[in-house]
């Protein structure tokens, strides 16, 4: 080698320390090959076993762990729980840089005085210290959310809260906003209901507040005169947040119910405070699975549901044992996404629901976690929060697994978890933009506000990341959800097969879930 | 003319060494580390000199002793103030100090390294055998690395210091220059401007000698106020220990965390209206308090068999187990047989063990940030509830119910929310002025001794009555408890200390 190619290899080299080396991007599509398959039709093989049981729930998500754990309090014994391709499903979590962390939902609003299946579950877990049937219950303050709770990344800098105040107009229709808000917060329709309720089944039904559902939030928001950038963009965002469709896709009704539905509060946190834990809401799905057992636990998915004679004959697959289990029960739960159960429980139309017509879009989303041999180091303003944002933004932020340490140094490792809805572009052109995208364009997209606000830094400090992608993660409540009448057939269902699912009640929480969970449980208790 | 070439190859040769010395011994002073510090360094240094005489080649024939003159300012210039530059830096902040520092090798080496070689061009331009040459530059080169490696640490670092034997250094390298200019006079274009520029290196060096006393205490005596004995960053904090006549103290961060002059009222406060109100403890836990000096007054109970002390830093426990001056002052306690010295994050080590103890000592920083006023929450004390005898009492270093109220009535009604009874009580000492602790326990029953056992320098009965009342100027104030949720005691924390340093 000559001494000038010396130089410049190692100039290069040097140049190259501040360059992207690459990060090992792992890549993981829980469900996608199994639901494919199930969608185009793939022969199944034939049943090599059989197996009876009472009551069969199809799916380890907060739906079908909510159904499981009510009958197991209730001391029903006769009941298996499918874990479905990916166990816990939205709840579920990774473990990285020796941290859970999300690889779904990642928090829960503390729960209002309507959603009393959720203070249970809370109460039980001891979540919830004491108070469970008052209006401000004493929680356990570990798994409240640690201030510094929130902040936005604006004009180079950190902010607390997710609302900066802008000129004097645009604080003014910021203050509205958040009154009409507090408003509605107590308002009640005429059959003396709030007119926003989680669980939305409770909610009112007079048809003067429904009829919100006909436009968008958009639609909405321009004829109420709200006009400020700040405002609408963080609408915005809390739509894309919640719902996974922008504000110019959302139902009026559900844009509101967001803000409105929103009564909790505890004796010991401020009355916006919400739950989280490292792994985001895996530990809730974790100490249902737990309460219903590993003998009533069965992995495997469900590819055939057919009703016979009155009773539910269910084929199984394990890839495990690379086996086809042919399943007995007098009633089924069919705990799994509805775009799913289309594929899987034969004469869906005969109860009511329609695929074509009925169908809620399905959002597409990455969750990625980022981990870090150290954490970066910040910009100016606010430190580092449980939840970051970035104003402006098309993604959502991050969240930081360790937050809710009780430390009073930072560990060495940590996992930052990325959420992005696509939401900038219809469900199904989202889709097919996934199925192309090589690990490159998922990177870029997953670490849009990560690279925003750490530039290089992030290269330095990020180890791996690991990109969840859920190509229908959640329903969206576009206008007209409300009047879904195949949701509704779904929803009444009672015979052999009957349903839970968030989807029923087109949006994705964690209230939702075990509400319709709950429900199903307690018709069959009932029988 | 060559003799004298041959002779500022000898100081041009001292004054590299001598850089690259201060800048070793410097860093490792400042940073700790002595050996990543000057094998990091010197191996920067010797690359950049590479890259500088690679560098040299691209200086024109015509222009070799100019350009000679010309870097010999430069070195002289940048060489003679990165001592007081660097130390300047790091007392505003030590985040850029490690940049700066090793641009500024890099630069110096860069220029050293051009020396030799364009002073090697200018002597064969003057039809110098090579072989003489040869040997004359690099025996010159080798003598002046030796003169200066024995000057630096016998006589110059201990004499005159860092900052001023750069500046001395970066003298010399001017001096060379224009003597080499004066020399040379015939052969060097635009004399004047290079003779100018000469003089203005040389005024700016002396100037900073001539102020370098200023500087340097500017730099690190403005910071502590007197003779910093050991400054080490470590993982978690910035750890300085100080000392003027007979006065050793410590800071972390910037804090005072005592003085040796008074720390006996802080832990005498602290550590025996717990222990001479427990004859029967045998089992002690100490939270913080890595200085060994609470684990000393604990230690002098016969009664008391072990004590197991959690400190996050070990460099700080280290120090304060090895350094004769501190094992001095805190009796060895961290190496007696009775205690144990665990490093790790308090509520981590409270989640992950099961014992149980007559007596917990916590002596945590103050709440100045989120992270540490964690350390003072709802859910740590119910670690601490967990890890309390049932009749165990327990105190708490609790910020000043003078300067702070709200924080330290925070931390009580903190602990009150637990659902342990508290007794508030106070001390004067005078490095921090009128301290707050707050004992606490499971049970209802506490009196404050009314005599010791153990002779004291501080408490008495008098003033042990005087610690648990509170007059008016430090009443009680309604405040909230610290939860996590909303931190309130970091906020009390910021507005208390605002209200004092308006």
């Amino acid at each position: 080698m000559k001494r000038r190619d010396f130089l410049l290899l190692s100039a290069g080299m040097l140049a190259g320390c501040t360059l992207p080396p690459r990060l090992a991007i792992h890549r993981y599509a829980p469900g996608m090959a199994e639901g494919h398959a199930l969608r185009d039709r793939k022969a199944l093989p034939a049943p090599s076993a059989e197996l009876h049981t009472d009551v069969l729930i199809l799916g380890s998500g907060i739906a079908g762990l909510t159904a499981g754990w009510r009958l197991a309090q209730q001391g029903y014994q006769d009941f298996l729980l499918l874990s479905g391709p990916e166990p816990h499903g939205n709840a579920s979590a990774a473990h990285l840089a020796g941290t859970d962390c999300p690889r779904g939902a990642h928090y829960l609003p503390i729960p209002g005085m309507a959603a009393t299946q959720v203070r249970e579950l809370l109460a039980e877990m001891g979540v919830i210290e004491r108070g469970a049937g008052t209006p401000a219950p004493y929680y356990d303050e570990r798994s409240l959310v640690h201030a510094p709770e929130e902040r936005l990344y604006q004009n180079g800098q950190w902010h607390s809260g997710l609302l900066q105040p802008g000129n004097a107009d645009e604080n003014a229709q910021i203050k509205r906003f958040f009154a009409l808000v507090d408003q509605l917060k107590q308002k009640r329709g005429s059959d003396g209901k709030r007119i926003f309720e989680i669980p939305s089944a409770l909610a009112s039904q007079d048809p003067q507040w429904r009829a919100l559902d006909r436009i968008t939030f958009d639609a909405w928001l321009d004829r109420e005169g709200y006009t400020s950038p700040q405002l609408r963009w963080y609408l915005d965002y809390a739509c894309r947040d919640d719902f996974g469709a922008t504000s110019a896709r959302t139902s009026a009704w559900a844009g509101l119910h967001y803000f409105c539905s929103r009564d909790g509060r505890a004796a010991n946190a401020d009355n916006d405070a919400v739950l989280t834990w490292p792994g985001g809401l895996n530990p809730l799905a974790r100490y249902m699975q737990q309460r219903i057992g590993a003998a009533r636990a069965l992995p495997g998915l469900a590819a055939r549901v057919s009703e016979r004679q009155g009773k539910v004959e269910t084929l199984v697959w394990q890839p495990q044992q690379q086996r086809m289990l042919r399943i007995h029960a007098r009633r089924v739960i069919c705990a799994m996404p509805l775009h799913v159960a289309i594929h899987v429980v034969e004469g869906m139309g005969a109860l009511g629901f329609d695929a074509q017509t009925h169908m809620p879009p399905h959002a597409p989303w990455l969750v990625s976690n980022f981990a870090f041999d150290h954490f970066p180091s910040e910009a100016h303003g606010v430190p580092l929060a449980w939840d970051n944002v970035v104003y402006g933004s098309r993604s959502l932020g991050y969240v930081v697994a360790t937050h809710q340490l009780i430390r009073a140094a930072r560990p060495e490792q940590t996992v930052f978890t990325a959420y992005h809805a696509l939401a900038d572009n219809t469900p199904e052109a989202a889709r097919r933009w996934l199925q192309q995208a090589s690990d490159d364009d998922l990177y870029q997209l997953a670490a849009t506000d990560l690279a925003a606000v750490y530039g290089w830094k992030l290269w330095q400090n990020a180890a791996q990341v690991e990109i969840t992608v859920r190509g229908h993660a959640m329903a969206s409540p576009t206008p007209g959800f409300l009047s879904n009448t195949g949701l509704a057939a779904l929803r009444a269902c009672d015979g052999p097969i009957q349903f839970a699912h968030s989807d029923l009640s087109g949006f994705s929480i964690f209230e939702e879930a075990a509400w319709w969970g709950d429900a199903a449980a307690r018709r069959i208790l009932r029988a | 003319m060559d003799r004298i070439l041959v002779l500022s190859v000898f100081v041009v040769a001292s004054c590299g060494l001598a850089y690259e010395l201060i800048a070793g011994a410097l860093t490792s002073y400042l940073l700790g580390d002595s050996v990543l510090q000057f094998s990091s360094i010197i191996g920067c240094y010797l690359f950049a000199m590479g890259v500088g005489s690679h560098l040299s080649k691209y200086v024109k024939e015509e222009r070799t002793l100019a350009a000679f003159v010309e870097i010999e300012l430069l070195v002289g210039l940048i060489g003679g103030l990165s001592a007081t530059v660097l130390f300047l830096v790091f007392a505003w902040a030590s985040a850029p100090f490690r940049s700066v520092m090793y641009a500024l090798v890099f630069c110096i080496g860069v220029l050293v390294g051009m020396e030799i070689p364009l002073v090697m061009r200018v002597m064969n331009a003057r039809q110098a055998e090579f072989k003489e040459l040869v040997s004359r530059v690099l025996t010159f080169d080798y003598l002046g690395a030796l003169a200066v490696s024995l000057l630096f640490p016998l006589v110059l670092a201990p004499k005159l210091g860092m900052a001023r034997t750069g500046l001395l250094f970066g003298v010399l390298n001017a001096a060379v220059a224009m003597w080499t200019c004066w020399a040379f006079r015939r052969d060097i274009p635009q004399l004047a401007g290079k003779l100018g520029r000469a003089g203005l290196v040389l005024l700016a060096l002396l100037t900073a000698f001539a102020f370098s006393d200023k500087l340097t205490t500017l730099a690190e005596k403005g910071l502590f106020g007197d003779d910093v004995i050991h400054a080490e960053t470590t993982r978690y904090q910035r750890m300085v220990v100080t000392r003027w006549h007979d006065d050793l103290r410590l800071y972390l961060n910037g804090n005072l965390q005592f003085s040796s002059r008074d720390e006996h009222r802080y832990h005498e406060a602290l550590v025996h209206p717990v222990l001479a109100s427990l004859p029967w403890a045998k089992r002690v836990l100490v939270l913080g308090g890595g200085d060994g000096l609470a684990l000393r007054e604990i230690l002098r109970y016969p009664n008391i068999e072990h004590v197991t002390l959690v400190d996050l830093d070990p460099a700080m426990t280290t120090l304060f187990s090895t350094a004769p001056m501190l094992t001095a002052l805190n009796k060895g306690s961290l190496k007696d047989k009775r205690a144990t010295v665990v490093n790790a994050d308090a509520a981590q080590w409270l989640e992950g063990n099961a014992e149980t103890f007559d007596a917990i000592i916590i002596d945590f920083p103050d709440p100045t940030n989120f992270a540490l006023g964690k350390l003072y929450s709802v859910p740590m004390y119910r670690l601490v509830q967990r890890h309390l005898a049932e009749h165990g009492l327990a105190v708490v270093q609790s910020t000043s119910p003078y300067f702070a109220p709200k924080s330290y009535w925070c931390i009580d009604a903190t602990l009150r929310e637990v659902g342990f009874n508290t007794w508030p009580y106070h001390a004067y000492v005078p490095s921090f002025g009128e301290w707050g602790f707050i004992l606490f326990s499971k049970t209802p029953n506490y009196q404050p001794p009314e005599h010791y056992a153990l002779p004291m320098r501080f408490l008495d009965a008098d003033s042990t009555r005087l610690m648990f009342q509170f007059p008016a100027d430090m009443r009680r104030v309604q405040v909230e408890p610290n939860r996590l949720n909303s931190q309130s005691l970091v906020h009390y924390f910021e507005e208390d200390w605002h209200n004092v340093l308006r």
